[in-house]
């Protein structure tokens, strides 16, 4: 083996053309696949904290009954299927050891009507419990205008960037919370150019669709205005409201329906039998006098209800997701397989899918972007093999008469490609062990360069809103990893064209 | 040798190279196989060498025969029995003397560091390059290369040593030079030798002549 070394290492100085290029090459491709790794990884990373840990936890929780798996961001804006029997899924996910956190939300798309006339269009919405919402996602949005809802109150969260899209294309108004003066400074320049004509409101009337295709208008109080700390451009979309108003506006079952009693008259109703039904319009029943109408303006009645909807259990009602965190330890896949042969055994409706199923398009663009950056740094791989080999390979034919003579002398084929490789292994060591290294430090100075961007797409290459490309142990080793298959790769061919070398064409150059 | 015959092909058809030839070496010779060019001298000793494959007929080397050895045991048998020596010397670029010589010995593994040394700077000794055991083979002219190359060739301690017109790139004077070593060590090492030329003053140093013509044994 020494001799073997020490041949292929003055056989490095002697062809000192080909090795640089070798090398100048190995180099090039490290830099640039630790690089990729680096982005690869920074993504991933940037996307998990920004998604996973601020928007949607590991673990999407759905309804059995559910088939398009995009539940979050579907472009479509197709109805989610309700989570059925709440209480019991959130008793279930308690017991669950992996489960760090977990909160049940619910989107929808409902039509954003304009008072003004002109046309509706979707605005994304989730549904949630302000309260829980703060608990389960403590750091991911930045209230800019108004604040944040008390708990139990009802009214909306409307992000910067929906109210940016509905003035221009929507509206036509500028919204501000309730009880806020107009902050200029916010303004989008369309809207400051407007000066004092500029119609200023606060709140939205939205109208939701039912299973029923019956329609209801809402009107949410918007308490704040606010911008997700990262990914604003694609979080931004989805603006907070309370559930019941959400229930309310899509026909859910609510947690005020489940406390209400059901009054005399109501009671009276249901207990007719079908024949008896035709009475209802007859014209005696239409006229009968009731209690209803009797208390219908005692104003200190209606105020004890508003109490009683206060104390209102808001897990009573409807959802259409939960949101699930994994204990650290636990990966994603292993948490979705447990919680699915978990949630069989338990035999509820739902099933488990991972965040990046969930958010649909944003997480396929995503994947998209990182499968384009690795098919790049997979070309510039096999780009680094092809040449290296011909470089090899030409070496090899001209080093016949020496190989021959090797050969001749009693060298084994083996002796002779590992001759080869080792020649090879040591520019890969050293001109790739140094793009590796350079490739670490070209990642922390971008890392410490803090690029930010607006652009959504650059943000999805980020991972967020900054350049953080990231170098992990295991990245370091993908890249060595990588760097051996390109020299194992590189020299298989130049291998087999010097094991083909006899003795008997050392003598037939000569 | 028993009727070796060797054809290469040459596009559609085909040129016999040897035409049958039967021969016996006796251990310890020195041979000169003589002919003019394409007489097929280099292919006789390329297939007694075990470098290339005869078409037909028998091969034994040390009363071995070899001529269904795979392509390892023939390198092995290089390595152990044969020597050679070559037209352009075919040293390694990138080793010096020393290490050139104690190339094929460092092969077989089975020898101590302190015996290679001893016995490759015996033969460099032998050879007259004891001043150039460190020189790299560009430093060297040809006669000093070809000496390398024949301590390269001896120091395996083989039993045939074979030389493809060993002074043809040499001047007359070097060549006759590298004759006269070549039979020391023939006497010395009591190695056989067997070397080709078409130089008539090469062949006087022969102790038997082959004389080949047109793939043949002519006498």
């Amino acid at each position: 083996m020494l001799l073997i070394l020490k041949i292929s290492w003055r056989n490095i100085f002697r062809h000192k053309g080909k090795s640089i290029v070798i090398g100048v090459i190995l180099f090039l491709g490290a830099v640039i696949m630790t690089l990729g790794n680096g982005v690869i990884t920074g993504m991933d990373r940037g996307l998990n904290k920004h998604i996973v840990e601020n928007f949607t936890g590991n673990i999407i929780l759905i309804s059995g009954d559910q088939k398009n798996e995009a539940v979050i961001f579907n472009f479509m804006a197709e109805s989610v299927e309700i989570i059925t029997d709440y209480t019991k899924v959130k008793d279930f996910l308690k017991a669950q050891p992996y489960i760090k956190k977990f909160m049940p939300a619910a989107f929808g798309a409902p039509l954003v009507l304009n008072e003004d006339g002109g046309e509706p269009d979707f605005n994304y919405v989730l549904g949630v419990d302000f309260t829980e919402y703060r608990k389960m996602f403590p750091d991911n949005i930045e209230i800019l205008e108004g604040r944040y809802p008390d708990p139990d109150e009802r009214g909306m969260l409307l992000t910067d960037w929906n109210r940016e899209l509905n003035f221009k294309y929507l509206l036509g108004y500028w919204i501000t919370p309730e009880n806020e003066e107009l902050n200029k400074a916010n303004l989008i320049p369309e809207a400051g150019e407007l000066g004092d004509s500029l119609k200023v409101k606060d709140r939205m009337i939205f109208m939701g669709f039912n299973e029923k295709n019956t329609t209801l208008d809402i009107q949410a109080k918007v308490i704040g205005i606010i911008k997700f700390k990262a990914l604003n451009k694609f979080l931004g979309f989805f603006n907070l409201i309370d559930i019941e108003s959400f229930r309310e506006c899509f026909g859910y079952f609510t947690a005020e329906d489940s406390a209400s009693s059901i009054g005399k008259e109501a009671n009276k109703i249901l207990k007719l039998d079908d024949s008896d039904l035709d009475n209802l319009f007859g014209t005696e029943s239409m006229f009968e006098k009731t209690d209803i109408q009797k208390n219908a303006y005692d104003i200190s009645s209606l105020k004890k209800e508003t109490e009683k909807t206060k104390q209102i259990d808001v897990d009573q009602g409807s959802y259409n997701q939960v949101y699930i965190k994994l204990t650290s330890e636990t990966p994603l896949l292993e948490g979705v397989k447990k919680l699915n042969q978990a949630v069989k055994e338990a035999n509820l409706n739902v099933r488990a899918i991972t965040w990046k199923k969930g958010m649909g398009e944003v997480a396929d663009m995503a994947m998209i972007m990182k499968g384009a950056l690795f098919i790049f740094v997979m070309f510039i791989f096999f780009v680094a093999v092809i040449i290296i080999m011909n470089t090899l390979s030409m070496a090899a034919v001209e080093r016949i008469p020496e190989i021959g003579m090797m050969r001749a002398v009693g060298a084994r084929k083996t002796f002779i490609s590992m001759m080869f490789f080792c020649e090879t292994s040591l520019l890969s060591f050293a001109f790739g062990g140094l793009g590796i290294i350079v490739g670490i430090i070209a990642v922390q100075i971008l890392n410490a360069m803090d690029m930010t961007t607006t652009n959504e797409m650059l943000q999805l290459f980020y991972g967020g809103n900054a350049f953080k490309p990231y170098l992990g142990i295991v990245d370091i080793l993908l890249a060595m990893i990588q760097l051996s298959i390109v020299t194992v790769l590189s020299t298989i061919y130049p291998i087999l064209v010097t094991r083909r070398i006899t003795p008997l064409d050392a003598i037939s150059r000569d | 040798m028993n009727n070796i015959t060797k054809i290469y092909p040459l596009g559609n058809t085909t040129v016999p190279a040897l035409r049958g030839i039967t021969l016996s070496i006796p251990e310890g010779d020195f041979i000169s196989i003589i002919g003019p060019s394409g007489s097929g001298k280099t292919t006789l000793l390329n297939i007694i060498g075990c470098i290339d494959r005869p078409s037909d007929g028998t091969i034994q080397v040390g009363g071995r025969e070899i001529t269904d050895l795979n392509d390892n045991e023939l390198t092995d048998l290089r390595l152990y029995k044969i020597g050679f020596i070559f037209q352009t010397f075919n040293l390694i670029p990138v080793l010096n003397t020393l290490e050139n010589v104690e190339f094929p010995i460092l092969l077989m593994k089975k020898h101590t560091k302190k015996e290679i040394a001893e016995r490759a700077t015996q033969l460099i000794e032998a050879v007259g390059l004891k001043d150039q055991i460190n020189h790299k083979p560009a430093e060297l002219s040809g006669g000093q290369r070809q000496r390398v190359a024949i301590a390269r060739s001896l120091v395996t301690r083989p039993d045939i040593i074979l030389a493809d017109e060993p002074t043809a790139n040499l001047d007359s004077e070097t060549g006759a030079s590298i004759l006269r070593l070549m039979k020391k060590m023939n006497e010395e090492e009591k190695t056989t030798f067997i070397f080709s030329t078409h130089d008539p003053d090469v062949m006087k140093y022969a102790k038997h002549i082959i004389k080949i013509r047109d793939g043949i044994i002519a006498e």
